[in-house]
């Protein structure tokens, strides 16, 4: 069963966390398409927190092409086509951003060695999606 | 010991066992409404606290007890209500200095942390098919006055002194008859209301699916109390005898709450138990450890954190609309409910 976590505490905008989350799982493919959403009401509900914005969430979402908003009824999730090849600019912009989180948490004191490992692991991941 | 003695030392001796046992009903890592370490409760700092509360809440139940065996004697109508008032306005100001001193000396931060599985509502209804033995019940005892109906006396007694004697008279006509079963029908479609809101309005906790799954037990002891309520002008027994059945119904009710609060406290409270979905973990959103009032929160019930069942979220207007709808309805209840017995 798919679970979204959430860190109020955070200073990631919740719906940023939420938009995040869900992307995770669907390019994971732990969400597939058709698969049901619960509705905006519930989630916000369950998470405690403002209706707007798990609704703002789901537009992100909705915008970028993973789901299907229907009034009312919650979300589905739509079969995506695998989108074009990043152009150079994309990439760039990826990797400036990867650089810049890594310095946040660094400055933070996580250790180089460990977000070594962690970006590893990734990397693995990615290769056996691949 | 005389029956008016009793009535007023049952209520307040339970109350009073009530309160002794009361900072015991809470989940893991919760005390006084605090949020502590997990394993506080059985520090020696915990221990204390909970000694101390004890032997506070002792005192004012031999105060109240005190109070309404004077109070008996000069006005018996005020000798349950006042010395119960008082117990529960010394015991909450008990409560609300153990909560400050236990937020304050041992209190705890943990991160708000939230998490939801993502299936459709629709997936996670409670189970109705518990409510529907008592109602069949319900539909066939009113068939059975109903086929019986000849058999009803024209009057039959419906209250008794303690000596037995019948005090108060009610007639064989549909409303004498059929109240019992009304009221139980009735109190059946509020306790099926209540789960329904506490399922749509509340998150998916361990305390939910305790408390939806006690008030549809609690069906069976109430509706089996107005079944026999409602079948007794078809006996010929004698007032002591009634007397003495309904005494057997209340001492079987008693015993099946005190059964249901043991089950909900080994439930909430067992190690390792999570919430599927956690309450909001800050203190700074209970107001004397004992009022949620969060404005972020869209839910209008709030799983305790003392005690067993939901408390309502005062920063949202519509549990106010709800408290001032139970109100209403309670009154309302008083002036126009029930059968009122010829005498």
């Amino acid at each position: 069963m798919a679970r979204l976590q959430i860190n109020l505490d955070s200073e990631v905008p919740v719906y940023r966390q939420i938009v995040d989350g869900i992307r995770i799982l669907l390019v994971e493919g732990k969400l597939a398409p058709g698969s049901e959403l619960p509705p905006v009401r519930r989630i916000a509900l369950d998470l405690g927190i403002h209706f707007n914005t798990v609704a703002e969430a789901y537009r992100i979402l909705a915008d970028e092409g993973w789901l299907d908003l229907r009034h009312g009824r919650g979300a589905t999730v739509l079969r995506r086509d695998t989108p074009l090849a990043a152009n150079a600019g994309r990439v760039q912009e990826f990797r400036h951003r990867l650089r810049a989180l890594i310095a946040e948490i660094r400055s933070q004191g996580a250790s180089a060695a460990k977000l070594s490992a962690e970006l590893r692991s990734l990397a693995d991941e990615l290769k056996h999606e691949a | 010991m005389k029956p008016e003695l009793a009535t007023v030392l049952f209520p307040l001796i339970l109350l009073a066992a009530i309160f002794q046992f009361m900072p015991l009903l809470t989940r893991r890592g919760i005390f006084f409404g605090a949020t502590v370490e997990p394993g506080f409760l059985e520090s020696g700092d915990g221990r204390r606290l909970l000694r101390s509360w004890r032997w506070q809440v002792a005192l004012w139940s031999v105060v109240a007890v005190v109070a309404g065996i004077l109070l008996l004697r000069q006005n018996p109508a005020l000798a349950v209500v006042l010395p119960m008032s008082g117990l529960v306005m010394a015991a909450g100001l008990s409560y609300w200095r153990k909560f400050r001193e236990v937020h304050a000396r041992y209190g705890v931060s943990r991160p708000e942390i939230r998490e939801v599985t993502l299936a459709p509502a629709g997936q996670q209804r409670p189970s109705l098919w518990l409510v529907l033995p008592p109602l069949l019940a319900i539909v066939a005892v009113a068939l059975y006055l109903h086929a019986h109906w000849d058999r009803i006396p024209l009057r039959f007694p419906v209250r008794w002194a303690t000596d037995g004697q019948p005090q108060a008279w009610a007639s064989r006509d549909p409303r004498g008859i059929y109240g019992p079963l009304l009221m139980a029908g009735l109190l059946t479609s509020f306790l099926l209301a209540l789960t329904w809101a506490i399922w749509r309005f509340s998150r998916n906790t361990v305390m939910r699916h305790v408390t939806v799954r006690g008030l549809q037990l609690l069906l069976y002891p109430l509706t089996l109390t107005f079944l026999v309520t409602a079948l007794l002008p078809l006996t010929n027994a004698s007032g002591r005898a009634i007397q003495g059945v309904l005494l057997a119904l209340a001492g079987i009710m008693l015993l099946f709450i005190v059964g249901l609060i043991y089950w909900s406290y080994l439930r909430i409270s067992a190690p390792g138990q999570m919430d599927e979905v956690p309450e909001p973990q800050s203190d700074s959103w209970w107001k004397a450890g004992m009022f949620y009032y969060n404005p972020r929160d869209p839910a209008i019930l709030v799983s305790k954190r003392v005690g067993i069942g939901y408390t309502l979220n005062f920063a949202n207007k519509w549990s106010w609309v709800a408290l001032a709808l139970l109100v209403l309805a309670i009154a309302a209840s008083i002036v126009f409910g029930g059968v009122r017995p010829s005498r």
